[in-house]
């Protein structure tokens, strides 16, 4: 078996069981009571017809699962087939959604241990009254997100245990209640209105087949057994669910159910009818399972979501870092788990039951259009396994159902959910516009047809589409004197990549002067920045590129520089260093002591002895920050026409083996037309008498931590101190800025 | 150089594990060095982390270590039991030695993560060399939280 084989190891009934745990949960086991008292026996058809809503969906899932499987199912599909912008609304629609179904089954939990525990009495504090559900709510979510982001690779199987405990418990319930169903019970039928509005209620109980589909990249064969497990999964909790709630309607006397007193479980007294204490303790047993699985594996859906929307750009990818020790996305989960606290504690059942449905009905009816997407726009490399039986009625028919059930949910919970598709809406174009990655297949396939579309939908198209990042270069100014040549290098870097110069005055004041007083000083700080900064527009004006300016005063230069390179998104950093810039070195060393190693983006550090592209000496010995400096010789070169040489040191006998690594290094990195030289012996040497012929030597840091070794004089100082050319240090930003130490 | 490392075998778990490692091995006299990073699977049931995720942490981990170590071979292995595979890997490359450098943590964090270290040594067919972590105070503080 191939390792890529390895890695799938769900099988048919593993994944069936992903879907019939995640759905089976506190939707059956909380709230028939409110099926049934607000939809008497019609509580079955709400189900029923959920299911069948369902069941649309499942089919366009099946399709999109089997074309692609990977991380992110739902949210992944719809990115894929209607561009970030959808992407953005499916993807908070489905964290959010199933943060809220998390919360709900939660308390779903709370009140199955109060039920086992018989806790009643209100818990005071003070003046602050907590009711006991909520508070053990709030400790069980703290305990399965605990789990999760410790990670225990045993809850998995468990999940497998716990699903055939739960379907024999219902199974024997319903058998039992088949025998003593009489017609007679039934109660009373309601209205349309009435019955569609519990079956968005409880739709809430169908949020688990998509789930199987976030998992798709797991499962083994899944052309096969994906369409199996997500459809079937379906039919099976749909039956299960009839009849549970037929049982519950038709054995029990009419009445029964509403003559409850609240704090008893229905389900339970209705087990208890019939099968004495052992059904309530078996149907109590069966609630916590229920709940705690279903709880589990949304919390764990979740975090996949997450990866597959930071991987296109539409969150942090920080967010996805793995934890070194547990290997578990563990900052995805500890906010994933914050905001299902967040959920117990401001919101009643019926409200996190509808809050998850609606937000799942969005996704569902996006989910659907994407597909019909995917059939027009007859993408090259979309052949899914599995096909939608009856294409276009059953996803056309998904959208509406999907869709048109939101109206008949409370108007408050419908308002909510407005407020958190708009705030999505608005994340895309503040946040994740100039970010995401990813191009819908939609408006790639109106904009290649731009010609017969409507101008409305190209125009459409255009607005929304990703601006790809633009690519943002900023420029720290300490002094004049060397503003020209570091505007020139950023303005020639940005020209070649179409992006902004984003030109910063850093007033450095010493330690002793407040900052407060430093602002009162604003007049002169402003006059010189103003000068600075008007002749640094001008420099990049020359380029033709667009700048941005800006001014801030700071103790510690370095940290500014780092802090402002973040908040003004900088794609690569141009500084200046030498004895008169940003300080001296010894001034800077008590500044550096609180930097960590890492840069916040691309570094480029320049020692200026005035700026000539003309020939460029680039030393290399492979790695990361290599790759930077010869990106930028490489724009130089376009620019400039620059002659650049790359220089090996190899040692004593290694000649052949560097020649061959620095033509592949060329060729790698499109400098096939550089001129090639290897050099034996002392590095240091070796580049400060190749640097002789050059006007510009780019030096890569050697590892991690260039700034730090700028002050503390390392190999790679000497050779900036000795040679006569300007000298370019690169550092390449390795994704793990100060931000990321947060947790 | 020793015989002992002539053909090493590195596994490593975490970035910072890659590169604590790569720099232990770097003091000694090694031959070849093949990394491996095992992706734990649950064996029939969703992993704690999606498979491509994890994926993508094992491609920054082998960046990690080649920064230090040059260009070395790499490999992803996944298993249930992270040193059955760690020895799998070994076995299939003959290796001369398992190269491993101890990760601290408290006894708390090693019984709920299991000390696949502990592991690799006591139920091992081939020698197991720990190397100590050259420069435990430069450490950034996040390793074990």
């Amino acid at each position: 078996m191939s390792d890529g084989e390895l890695a799938k190891d769900i099988g048919p009934l593993a994944a069936l069981t992903i879907g019939v745990g995640t759905m089976i949960g506190a939707g059956i086991f909380v709230l028939p009571r409110t099926a049934i008292s607000q939809a008497g026996s019609f509580a079955i058809v709400a189900f029923t017809l959920g299911g069948a809503i369902a069941l649309l969906t499942a089919f366009s899932a099946s399709e999109l699962g089997t074309a692609m499987p990977k991380s992110g199912g739902a949210y992944y599909y719809v990115n894929h087939a209607l561009g970030p912008l959808f992407g953005s609304i499916a993807g908070w629609a489905n964290w959010l959604g199933l943060a809220f179904a998390s919360a709900f089954y939660m308390v779903g939990f709370g009140q199955y241990i109060q039920q086992i525990f018989g806790l009643s009495a209100a818990l005071t504090v003070g003046p602050v009254s907590l009711n006991p559900v909520k508070l053990i709510a709030l400790g069980g979510a703290a305990l399965f997100i605990a789990v999760n982001y410790i990670g225990a690779k045993e809850t998995g199987r468990l999940q497998n245990v716990i699903v055939v405990i739960l379907v024999a418990i219902l199974a024997v319930f319903t058998v039992y209640g088949g025998l003593r169903a009489d017609p007679s019970n039934l109660p009373p039928t309601a209205g349309f209105t009435d019955t569609m509005t519990v079956t968005g209620i409880i739709f809430v109980s169908y949020l688990g087949f998509v789930q199987i589909t976030s998992v798709a990249e797991e499962i083994q064969d899944p052309g096969v057994n994906l369409p199996r497990a997500v459809i079937g999964s379906v039919l099976l909790v749909t039956a299960i669910y009839a009849l549970v709630l037929l049982t519950m309607a038709a054995a029990v006397e009419p009445g029964f159910i509403n003559a409850l007193p609240t704090e008893q479980i229905a389900v339970v007294e209705v087990a208890r009818l019939l099968l004495g204490p052992i059904g309530a303790i078996a149907m109590l047993f069966g609630g916590l399972l229920a709940t705690a699985s279903s709880a589990n594996a949304s919390i764990l859906a979740s975090s996949r979501i997450n990866f597959a929307m930071g991987r296109d750009g539409i969150v942090s990818e920080s967010l996805n870092e793995i934890h070194p020790r547990f290997a578990t996305p563990y900052r995805s989960i500890a906010i994933t788990g914050g905001l299902i606290l967040l959920f117990i504690a401001a919101g009643t059942v019926e409200t996190l039951a509808s809050m998850g449905s609606v937000l799942h009905l969005i996704i569902y009816g996006l989910l659907n259009v994407a597909l019909i997407v995917m059939r027009e726009a007859d993408a090259e490399d979309y052949n899914p396994d599995y096909s939608v039986p009856l294409y276009p009625v059953v996803p056309v028919l998904g959208t509406l159902t999907s869709l048109g059930l939101i109206v008949f949910i409370s108007p408050l919970v419908i308002g909510l959910s407005a407020v958190l598709v708009v705030g999505a809406v608005l994340w895309y174009f503040g946040y994740a516009r100039s970010r995401a990655t990813k191009e819908g297949i939609l408006s790639q396939f109106i904009l290649s047809r731009s010609d017969e579309m409507p101008d409305a939908a190209v125009n459409a198209a255009t607005g929304v589409q990703p601006d790809g990042g633009n690519y943002r270069v900023m420029v720290p100014l300490a002094n004049p004197e060397h503003e020209t040549d570091l505007i020139t290098l950023a303005s020639a870097v940005a020209k070649q990549r179409g992006g902004t110069v984003v030109a910063t005055h850093i007033v450095s004041v010493p330690d002793q002067t407040a900052l407060a007083g430093a602002a009162e000083r604003a007049d002169e700080i402003d006059e010189t920045s103003e000068r600075l900064l008007a002749s640094a527009k001008e420099d990049a004006k020359t380029f033709g590129v667009d700048v941005e300016t800006s001014t801030i005063i700071s103790h510690k230069s370095f940290e500014a520089i780092f802090d402002a390179a973040k908040s003004h998104d900088a794609d690569l950093v141009v500084m200046g260093w030498g004895p008169d810039s940003h300080g001296s070195p010894g001034r800077a060393e008590s500044a550096m002591d609180e930097l960590t190693e890492a840069v916040p983006c691309d570094f480029l550090v320049m020692r200026d002895r005035g700026f000539d592209p003309s020939r460029i000496l680039l030393p290399t010995a492979g790695g990361p920050d290599s790759d930077l400096t010869a990106s930028i010789a490489k724009l130089l070169q376009a620019e400039y026409d620059s002659e650049v040489t790359l220089l090996n040191v190899a040692d004593e006998g290694g000649r052949d083996d560097a020649e061959a690594f620095l033509e592949g290094w060329a060729t790698e990195h499109g400098l096939d037309d550089a001129a090639l030289r290897v050099e034996t012996g002392d590095v240091e040497t070796a580049i400060e008498s190749a640097a002789e012929d050059a006007t510009l030597l780019f030096v890569g840091a050697t590892e991690e931590g260039l700034l730090r070794r700028l002050v503390g004089g390392s190999v790679v100082l000497d050779v900036v101190d000795d040679v006569e050319c300007t000298v370019v240090l690169g550092e390449k930003h390795r994704h793990r800025g100060l931000l990321e130490r947060l947790f | 150089m020793s015989d002992l490392l002539e053909n090493v075998l590195l596994p490593v778990a975490s970035e910072e594990d890659a590169r604590t490692s790569a720099r232990a091995l770097t003091s000694h006299d090694y031959g070849t060095v093949t990394v491996v990073h095992v992706i734990e699977k649950a064996d029939g049931a969703p992993d704690k982390a999606g498979v491509e995720q994890r994926e993508e942490a094992a491609e920054e981990m082998f960046e990690a270590a080649r920064a230090v170590l040059g260009d070395v071979e790499t490999e992803v292995r996944y298993g249930s039991d992270v040193a059955e595979t760690i020895f799998d890997a070994a076995d299939e490359r003959d290796s001369s030695a398992i190269v491993v450098t101890p990760r601290g943590g408290n006894r708390f964090v090693q019984l709920i993560t299991g000390d696949v270290a502990l592991h690799l040594v006591t139920d091992t067919d081939r020698p197991v060399v720990v190397l100590p972590d050259d420069e435990t105070d430069t450490d950034p503080p996040d390793t074990d939280e």
